[in-house]
């Protein structure tokens, strides 16, 4: 169960990177808006905040 | 110089919002792992750790203390469990009346007011549960915390699909992995819902506790309410307990613990020791899928007009009145089950006698009110 803790971290790691990745990416606001909200629980998470 | 395009200035500027977000909301979350003080009353000689039973919880959110009333004088020793499940407060508020006033005349009384710890950290998704209430006292308002049913997923996770219990291979849905009441007798090497159990198990076996009170709440629609289970060793002892209780106006039940449901602390305790197993169950509006808004006041007052409705057209077998079923009332039921427990067990003839002094009745905690039992908060 620990492993899979690790994996899971790891999972939301990646897709916090390719989500910040693709929010410098994008032109649209709307969109940079989209992924800022995303990455507010995920940063909490990968923290073990939240 | 080549210009910066606009779209990274926006992302940037997200960004930095975004990570005051968090700080603030990582400030708020953190917040919830400060405990909230219990002051030990006259009657408290010790105060241990759940890690002195199982060390493989030292430092960790599981380990948590073990409060010790030794009268000194040779008797039974007796445990109460408050906080197995945070969202349940009535557990944990007459858990701390306990290590607040009582007072033991022989034997030893063991208060864990938060077995599961880490559940006093989190509370449920979903819920729209208040993280905190107050009780008001002589000397001011007290707050407790208000927590989830399952160990904070920070702790343990991820959740497998389906629940095998260790010992049994009895099967429930995931979502019970990371329930105390599911995972005894526990494991020293198992998850980390198990080592805490495996610590209460040991603490059981250890300081050879005669009798055990878990203390709990349930949905007003639920049908184990206003009851005592038991397992089938402690039933006489759950019979005469609840004779004397209705004697002091309550209407109480007793329930035999279900031979094929395990992980339950009536269950595995009854079955991996020699303890007389027992769990205490009140009816808490503030957990009921009935209830309307949810917040500090229903945890304290338990008044909600839906559950009124709800009695009058029959589809809740407690009684629920517009007075409600507040907090105070469904401690005094704790408090005055625990007392009557140890009296059946006196009463019953056994060598190894456990009395309890300082303890408010249950008439007393229905007129002053449970606040006026516990010390003033600081």
């Amino acid at each position: 169960m620990l492993f899979l803790k690790y994996v899971y971290l790891a999972i939301v790691a990646l897709l916090l990177v390719l989500i910040l990745t693709n929010m410098f990416k994008k032109d649209k606001f709307l969109y940079q808006l989209d992924a800022a909200l995303v990455i507010i629980p995920l940063i909490l998470r990968l923290l073990l905040i939240k | 110089m080549k210009k910066i395009p606009k779209r990274i200035w926006t992302a940037a500027a997200l960004c930095l919002l975004a990570a005051a977000v968090c700080v603030y909301l990582g400030i708020t979350f953190s917040s919830m792992w400060k405990d909230q003080p219990i002051y030990p009353g006259p009657g408290v000689t010790a105060v241990e750790m759940l890690s002195d039973y199982n060390p493989g919880l030292k430092g960790t959110h599981g380990d948590t203390e073990v409060y010790v009333l030794d009268s000194g004088k040779p008797g039974a020793a007796v445990l109460v469990l408050g906080g197995t499940h945070p969202n349940e407060p009535s557990g944990v508020v007459a858990a701390v009346a306990l290590i607040e006033n009582c007072q033991p005349k022989t034997g030893v009384l063991y208060v864990i007011p938060r077995a599961n710890h880490s559940a006093f950290t989190c509370t449920d998704p979903q819920e729209g549960a208040p993280m905190f209430f107050t009780i008001e006292t002589p000397g001011g308002d007290r707050t407790f915390r208000f927590g989830s049913r399952a160990t904070n997923p920070i702790d343990q996770w991820p959740d497998s699909d389906v629940y095998v219990h260790r010992t049994s291979g009895q099967t429930l849905s995931g979502s019970e992995t990371r329930n105390l009441n599911r995972a005894y007798p526990g494991s020293n090497s198992g998850t980390f819902t198990e080592r805490i159990t495996y610590g209460i198990t040991e603490l059981v076996k250890q300081r050879d506790v005669k009798i055990t009170v878990d203390l709990h709440e349930a949905s007003p629609e639920y049908t184990t309410v206003n009851a005592i289970v038991a397992h089938q060793d402690a039933i006489e002892l759950a019979s005469w307990a609840s004779m004397d209780m209705q004697m002091e106006g309550m209407n109480i039940s007793i329930e035999a613990s279900p031979t094929n449901l395990h992980g339950l602390s009536h269950r595995e305790l009854g079955d991996f020791t020699d303890t007389l197993a027992t769990l205490m169950e009140t009816a808490n509006p503030s957990q009921g899928r009935l209830r309307g808004r949810t917040n500090a006041d229903l945890v304290v007052k338990g008044v909600d007009k839906y559950y009124v409705r709800a009695r009058k057209a029959g589809s809740v077998t407690v009684e629920f009145t517009e007075a409600g079923i507040p907090l105070d009332e469904r401690v005094a039921r704790h408090i005055c089950g625990i007392e009557q427990l140890c009296n059946a067990y006196n009463e019953l003839g056994n060598q190894e006698t456990i009395e309890l002094g300082g303890l408010p009745s249950y008439q007393e905690i229905l007129t002053n009110g449970i606040g006026r039992y516990l010390s003033p908060g600081k």
